[in-house]
């Protein structure tokens, strides 16, 4: 089995203050993979690290075994439904084609063939018929879904999802889930930041534990245990994130490329 | 003769009520900086135009030439008018922050400019409204001073008495709302004090740049100090200083009109630009200079910790070590080995007799230190934090430098006082120095 | 003369170039309300405002080189101070704990005071470029330049530069249209496209700054935010797609500088202010009768919410 994400030794500051610290991971391909971890955690920066939407302080990722530069369409990536303004005069149809912009490019016309794929989305999300409404009169579990339909109009191979199962009616979870599971079918591979630990054993083939370093990532059997969440959601490691502002502080990363 | 004591007596005029404003400023422009606030601010000076207008035209229809208190009373109601369309389109329409002041701050400015063209036959004398649009104190009347000075003390008399319900609902409203506070009511006098401030100013520095005295001294202060109430003493300094510099430098063109406002906007300017560089603890300068300095301690501590690591851990106060035997050991050049060895010598860590070199024994406790933070931080990792061990060792390399002995102990009790690191190397424990005691 | 007569020659009654302050007053116009929705939705209408005040310095210190207000130097001069700002904004807000709003009002009142005092110290009353133009343009001064001959009219040359940045800025919407929405829209999904959003911002900010400046002598450096805004908040609150919310500023644009005509040759008061006023009053009316943010229909939806109240409560 190959692997779809491989981070080393990932850090990433933000203001200044450390979020996550020096992460190692592979996850291997065609795995529905959840990420948990207490508020604050940097289970949002990780994704967005990752996508290169946020800077990296220091470590690498690869994707596929190359950077992620070379693979960027095989990646697709699902915001926090809050991330965006749903005020934003767009309609669903208008969502769900930004999906086909990654391989069309900024600059080519949408065809024929983006108008649809972008429809197959929908339909699949059952959102076709609200193709011409703005996306604010849409519900939460609407909106998620619409959301969903861009990222399948993305036909990636490898997706991280930011939440996507926040703010959502029961319907819209199950259809999600079902969703997922048809994507890892396909041989994809889903990461998702998650936070309800009810159902995470329950959706996820593999959990990443995650509070500011990587506690554990396994397989959910092994790794859904009491100790290794008592040592995610327990207590914070008040030194280590101490110690690590300041270093943040001072740049002392920067400082250590300097020495021999 | 006479001529000279008259022009004297406008300057000092026009110091004073520059020096005025500038306080006023720097009082209200603390509040206005700490609440993030700045373009309200901005939009609030902006808008208050037509108000003065009208100002000039009640005045002119009641029989005055510009009195002050007409003008200062319509522009303080447009102004308070103009925050409360930015509240109303915030509240009724889906327009966000920054589109709402936008619009108000335009819109009003312009109708004010409209107004002041097509609204000329009903003034008296328009002379002395372009001196509302940048500011002019060569010109300032009696009357106006008088109005100034008694907003002036009205304003720091209000802010003296409410300052501590002001300072809790700009720091924590939540907090200032479980305490009973009447926040609505606080903010509804903050921001009729802010108007009035920003009217008041406004024949000094004009409507365009009100803003910066309200924004750039208490900027400046933010970055010199951490207490609210010295950034506010700070911000009045550094505003009565702006209003006077500026004022001075305006009237020293003898043949050019010169705006007031903008010659106080760029003291004021000048005051940040220092602030932004050599400020003790914010400014650019302290940070860099840090840095280097700290970068200056990893390389020197990185060359002690060899040293003593090359001399053996036992007994490494008897040993000594040669210039080339040290570069050897670290693969350095003969040059660099030298600078390090003596800035080590500076730092009084080693001594040096002819060619040998020695530890001091501030440089062995130093030294042990340096190992045994190294050692106790990767003990840390991989305890508490779950991180392989052959994945520490860098980490510690940088952590071990900044690692103070009240951290050291925490970290001690937590890992329950262990006496070997996760490769199983022993844990030195220093004395602390007895040489300098 | 009859009354339809009358009202369609009154703005051109005063003199012989009313037509053509009608058609520079709309090439600003265009331009400034089309960029104006890009700045809306991506919340940047202060960082308008600042780039506004901002180019100033650079108008000022270029014309003094060159003395000649229709200079292209003046162009260069205006841009690079508007990319100034933004550089300036963001070394301080990042460098240092002042917080961004602070940072844009400290950047722009700075370099507009420094334009103001190089107008006053250095520029003559004798020329265009004075305080009077610094805070409203004079719109009607387009005559007085040099004109070029196009069929068998003489074109005053300013209006023609402004039509040509006007063509610039359609070119620069109709490729970009796509990037930018997406980038106003959703910046992390842009990101992750391997489309670095900074880029399409400062792109966005220099077209700004050539517009800015290329309005600068009609509306002078303040009031152009309001023909940036205004424009687009209206068309917002008129309707829910992009596309038609620029055709609805594009005609907020066109109005305005019609109705401003009206206003010019009435109030004798300065056109480019007349645009200011007209284009309020169309977001005035936008705001109680617009489609889908008009208040009429909020208290119409109430009033109705309150009668169905009224009747249940009667029935029960």
């Amino acid at each position: 089995m190959s692997t779809a994400l491989e981070t080393h030794d990932l850090t990433v500051t933000y203001d200044k203050k450390p979020v996550l610290y020096g992460i190692d991971l592979e996850i291997p391909q065609g795995q529905l993979v959840g990420i948990i971890g207490p508020n604050g955690a940097g289970k949002s920066t990780f994704i967005k690290s990752v996508m290169g939407v946020l800077p990296v302080t220091g470590g690498w990722v690869k994707v596929f075994g190359e950077p992620l530069a070379k693979n960027i369409t095989r990646v697709g990536y699902v915001p926090q439904r809050g991330s965006v303004d749903w005020d934003f005069p767009v309609t669903v149809m208008d969502v769900a084609l930004q999906g086909t912009y990654g391989k069309l490019g900024m600059f080519r016309r949408v065809g024929k063939k983006e108008r649809k794929i972008a429809s197959e989305a929908l339909d699949k999300v059952g959102m076709l018929d609200y193709a011409k409404r703005q996306i604010g009169n849409l519900s939460g579990g609407q909106q998620q879904r619409v959301f969903l339909a861009r990222a399948i109009a993305q036909d990636c191979d490898l997706y991280f999802m930011d939440e996507p199962f926040v703010g959502v009616d029961a319907a819209t979870e199950s259809a999600i889930i079902t969703l997922l599971q048809e994507m890892r079918a396909k041989g994809k591979t889903v990461v998702v930041v998650h936070h309800d630990l009810q159902t995470a054993p329950e959706y996820f083939d593999m959990l990443m534990l995650l509070n500011m370093r990587l506690v554990a990532f396994g397989p959910t059997s092994e790794v859904f245990t009491k100790e290794i969440l008592q040592k995610t959601y327990g207590g914070k490691l008040t030194i280590l994130s101490e110690i690590a502002t300041e270093a943040a502080k001072n740049d002392l990363t920067k400082t250590h490329s300097k020495t021999p | 003769m006479m001529f000279d004591l008259i022009a004297l007596t406008l300057i000092q005029k026009a110091l004073l009520a520059a020096t005025l404003l500038g306080v006023m400023c720097g009082v209200l422009g603390t509040f206005v900086v700490v609440r993030r606030i700045s373009l309200v601010g901005d939009a609030v000076s902006h808008s208050i135009l037509p108000g003065i207008v009208l100002g000039f035209v009640v005045s002119s229809a009641l029989g005055m030439n510009r009195n002050p208190w007409v003008i200062f009373t319509f522009a303080t109601l447009v102004g308070l008018l103009s925050m409360l369309t930015v509240r109303q389109i915030l509240a009724t329409t889906r327009l966000k922050n920054d589109a709402a002041l936008g619009i108000v701050l335009s819109g009003f400015f312009g109708i004010g400019l409209f107004l002041k063209r097509s609204l000329r036959p009903y003034m008296e004398s328009a002379g002395g409204l372009n001196d509302f649009l940048f500011g002019n104190l060569a010109t300032i009347a009696e009357a106006d001073l008088k109005a100034i000075f008694i907003v002036a003390i009205l304003i720091v008399i209000t802010v003296s008495l409410l300052l501590r319900p002001f300072i809790l609902i700009s720091f924590d409203v939540l907090f200032a709302k479980t305490l009973g506070y009447p926040v609505k009511l606080l903010n509804l006098v903050f921001y009729s004090l802010l108007t009035v401030t920003i009217v008041v100013s406004v024949q000094a520095v004009g409507v365009v740049l009100v803003s910066a005295m309200l924004i750039i001294p208490a900027s400046s202060a933010f970055l010199l100090t951490d207490r609210k109430y010295h950034m506010m003493w700070i911000a009045m300094g550094f505003g009565a200083f702006s209003g006077l510099g500026g004022c001075l430098i305006a009237n020293s063109f003898d043949d050019v009109n010169v705006p007031n406002g903008a010659t106080m906007t760029l003291t004021a300017a000048g005051i940040f630009l220092i602030s932004y560089f050599y400020a003790p603890n914010h400014g650019i300068l302290a940070k860099w200079s840090k840095q280097r300095k700290l970068e200056r301690v990893v390389r020197n501590e990185n060359a002690l910790k060899q040293l003593y690591k090359s001399l053996g851990d036992d007994a490494a106060l008897e040993k000594s070590v040669t210039l080339s035997e040290f570069a050897s050991m670290n693969r350095f050049s003969e040059k660099e080995a030298l600078s390090r060895l003596q800035s080590l010598v500076k730092h009084e860590y080693l001594t040096v007799s002819g060619k040998l070199y020695k530890l001091t024994s501030s440089g062995l406790t130093r030294a042990m230190q340096l190992v045994r933070n190294h050692r106790l931080w990767e003990l840390y990792l991989t305890n508490q934090a779950d991180y392989p061990s052959d994945h520490v060792h860098d980490d510690a390399e940088l952590i071990e430098h900044v690692l103070d002995e009240a951290t050291v102990k925490q970290i001690e009790a937590e890992l329950g006082f262990p006496s070997e690191d996760p490769h199983g190397q022993p844990i030195p424990k220093p004395q602390p120095s007895r040489e300098h005691a | 003369m009859s009354f339809i007569e009358y009202v369609l020659t009154r703005p051109f009654a005063g003199s012989d170039n009313g037509l053509w302050y009608l058609l520079m007053a709309f090439s600003v116009a265009l331009p400034c309300s089309l960029l104006g929705c890009f700045l809306l939705l991506r919340r940047m209408a202060l960082i308008g405002d600042a780039i506004s005040h901002s180019v100033l310095p650079g108008i000022v210190f270029a014309f003094l080189l060159v003395k000649d207000l229709s200079s292209p130097w003046l162009l260069i001069g205006a841009a690079l101070s508007g990319l100034f700002v933004t550089v300036l904004i963001e070394l301080i807000h990042t460098k240092t704990r002042v917080k961004q709003d602070a940072a844009i009002g400290i950047s722009f009142t700075t370099l507009f005071a420094l334009g103001v005092l190089m107008v006053s110290v250095f520029v003559g009353k004798q020329t265009d470029l004075d305080i009077d133009c610094v805070i409203s343009g004079e719109m009607t001064h387009i005559i007085y330049y040099d004109s070029v001959s196009l069929f068998g009219k003489e074109v005053p040359e300013p209006l023609l530069i402004s039509y040509g940045v006007t063509a610039l800025t359609l070119i620069f919407l109709l490729i970009f249209f796509r990037v930018l929405t997406l980038s106003s829209f959703d910046a992390g999904l842009m990101a992750s496209f391997g489309v670095n959003p900074k880029v399409v911002h400062y792109l966005l900010m220099a077209v700004l700054s050539l517009v800015v400046v290329t309005s600068f002598q009609a509306v002078g450096a303040i009031l152009v935010i309001a023909l940036l805004i205004i424009p687009a908040a209206s068309a917002y609150l008129c309707t829910h797609r992009l596309k038609v919310m620029l055709l609805l500023a594009a005609a907020h644009a066109a109005l305005s500088s019609i109705a401003a005509m009206y206003i010019y040759v009435s109030f004798n008061c300065s056109i480019s202010s007349a645009m200011v006023v007209a284009g309020l009053g169309l977001f005035c009316l936008a705001w109680l009768f617009g489609p889908v943010d008009g208040l009429i229909w909020k208290w119409k939806r109430r009033y109705l919410l309150a009668e169905t109240y009224d009747l249940a409560d009667r029935d029960g």
